[in-house]
């Protein structure tokens, strides 16, 4: 995997219980147009505070281009935008 | 209290650190600290010093406080990155609430450095505690502290300094000998350049030469700064770990100006929004100053300052800041100036004050005041300014590095 860290814009699902679910997102391109992945399976979630900076960080599993690809997302909690972090 | 254990925890070079772990997190491949960097001020703005370096960095001689330029010329391949001092606080408050899981005595002396007392635990468990918290900070934040123990705070402080980074160092009276006196005598804290000149003049080169002086002679020499100096060499210190923070002297706050100013309407204008910020900070802590001091520095970098005791204590931005402007026009012989100061001391508590029958007492200016601070608080320091601001290019209110936040400032009190 190779790191990105490239803003996305994201559908996400804030339930009562757990930590926000991504569920769907779109990047931009190498042609500039927008592409959409939807979220298949989240395989786990960890909680850093690097240099005190909380960050959700989620490893996940979707369908890309026809084919299995796991990819790495991370969630700034102060900022609330989120990040392609790897893939 | 030889029972105490105290541990000193430093971050190693805190803004490059957190400056590095903060980047790694958000992608950059490269580590601040593995590389010469050195986070700096902007230098178009006059701020140009090196505010902390990394360690391949201090290789090359590079030292905090020289000027970003000089740096440059000893390292050409330099990596310099501007200072957040938002992201430091986050960083810093983050260390604070993980080592609160420790001791409920706690006192953050600085930004970077937090003394611990640790004195409940049993035996010789310090040891594993002090390598459980550096190896939970290193994994949980992503930066590397020192950490010293000793039975005081100045030798703790002391022991934390040894060597960098990633270390945790014991400094027991029964070590001093050993580990601290062989050390040169500038290592001591509180002994600063000065101090060391008149030291090194009489032939004192080392903590221990220092520490073996007759009491009495440094007495009649340094007075009493000596004796504090003399006893710290002999590892003599014996203050509180205190969670709340010393009671304040005086409030000032300072500015290097992006020009050098040689206009009297704009050179007043620094004035103002320095005073501004003295006088919000003063009303901010519940007292009033008697005292207020000026300073200013030439192109030259010639200081001169002045001061005048008023009548009764004051903390009205317009009497701090006529007071200044008078302190000024008496000192001022028409010399650009690159850096104002303004400061109050001689603080009382506000709660009762002596009026003056010779000036005027406004109860309406003092609630306009104390109704301007409560929107500044709420909206911003900018939310509302004077008109003569405006279109000025200076900002309204200067001072402090953060602007909104409390920033725990370096203290010679430990």
């Amino acid at each position: 995997m190779k790191i990105l860290m490239k803003p996305i814009e994201m559908i996400a699902w804030f339930n009562s219980k757990e930590k926000p679910i991504p569920l769907r997102y779109r990047i931009v391109d190498e042609n500039n147009t927008y592409k959409v992945i939807k979220v298949d399976h989240v395989i786990f979630t960890k909680e850093e505070k690097i240099a005190g900076n909380r960050m959700i960080f989620y490893r996940c599993k979707s369908k890309i281009n026809n084919s299995e690809k796991i990819y790495e997302l991370k969630y700034e909690i102060d900022t609330c935008k989120w990040f392609l972090y790897k893939i | 209290m030889n029972d105490s254990i105290i541990f000193h925890i430093d971050v190693n070079s805190a803004y490059l650190s957190w400056e590095a772990a903060y980047r790694l997190q958000h992608g950059e491949k490269v580590d601040l600290r593995e590389i010469p960097s050195i986070v700096g001020g902007d230098e178009s703005k006059r701020h140009g010093i090196v505010l902390a370096k990394s360690i391949p960095a201090k290789e090359y001689g590079i030292q905090t406080g020289e000027s970003v330029y000089s740096a440059r010329q000893k390292c050409p391949n330099l990596t310099v990155v501007p200072p957040n001092y938002e992201r430091y606080m986050k960083a810093s408050n983050s260390m604070i609430n993980l080592l609160n899981e420790y001791s409920p005595c706690i006192q953050r002396y600085s930004i970077d450095e937090v003394f611990l007392d640790m004195s409940h635990i049993e035996d010789k468990d310090f040891l594993n505690t002090a390598y459980e918290i550096k190896e939970r900070i290193k994994k949980e934040l992503g930066f590397t502290v020192n950490i010293g123990i000793s039975s005081n705070k100045l030798l703790a402080k002391m022991a934390s300094d040894f060597k960098k980074p990633d270390r945790i160092h014991t400094l027991f009276p029964h070590e001093i000998q050993e580990k601290m006196w062989p050390l040169p005598v500038e290592k001591l804290f509180m002994v600063g350049s000065k101090t060391q000149k008149k030291l090194n003049g009489r032939g004192i080169f080392t903590i221990g030469q220092l520490a073996k002086l007759d009491r009495e002679y440094i007495y009649s020499w340094l007075k009493k700064p000596g004796i504090l100096i003399w006893e710290y060499a002999n590892g003599i210190e014996n203050s509180q770990v205190r969670n709340t923070s010393n009671s304040l002297k005086s409030i000032g706050n300072s500015t290097t100006t992006s020009y050098d100013v040689s206009d009297r309407r704009e050179a007043h204008m620094f004035l103002l929004a320095l005073s501004e910020m003295v006088a919000m900070r003063i009303r901010n802590i519940e007292q009033m100053g008697r005292v207020i001091s000026i300073s200013i520095k030439d192109e030259n970098f010639f200081s001169c300052s002045h001061q005048r005791k008023l009548d009764a204590p004051t903390d009205s931005t317009k009497v701090i800041y006529e007071t200044s402007k008078k302190l000024f026009d008496e000192i001022w012989d028409g010399k650009p100036i690159r850096r104002f100061s303004v400061s109050i001391s001689e603080l009382y508590s506000n709660e009762f004050f002596q009026l003056s029958l010779l000036n005027s007492y406004n109860q309406k200016e003092e609630n306009l005041e104390k109704a301007i601070d409560k929107i500044r608080y709420k909206y911003g320091y900018t939310s509302i300014i004077r008109s003569c601001f405006l279109h000025s290019g200076i900002k309204p209110i200067i001072g402090g590095v953060t602007t909104e936040e409390e920033y725990p400032m370096m203290s010679s009190i430990i």
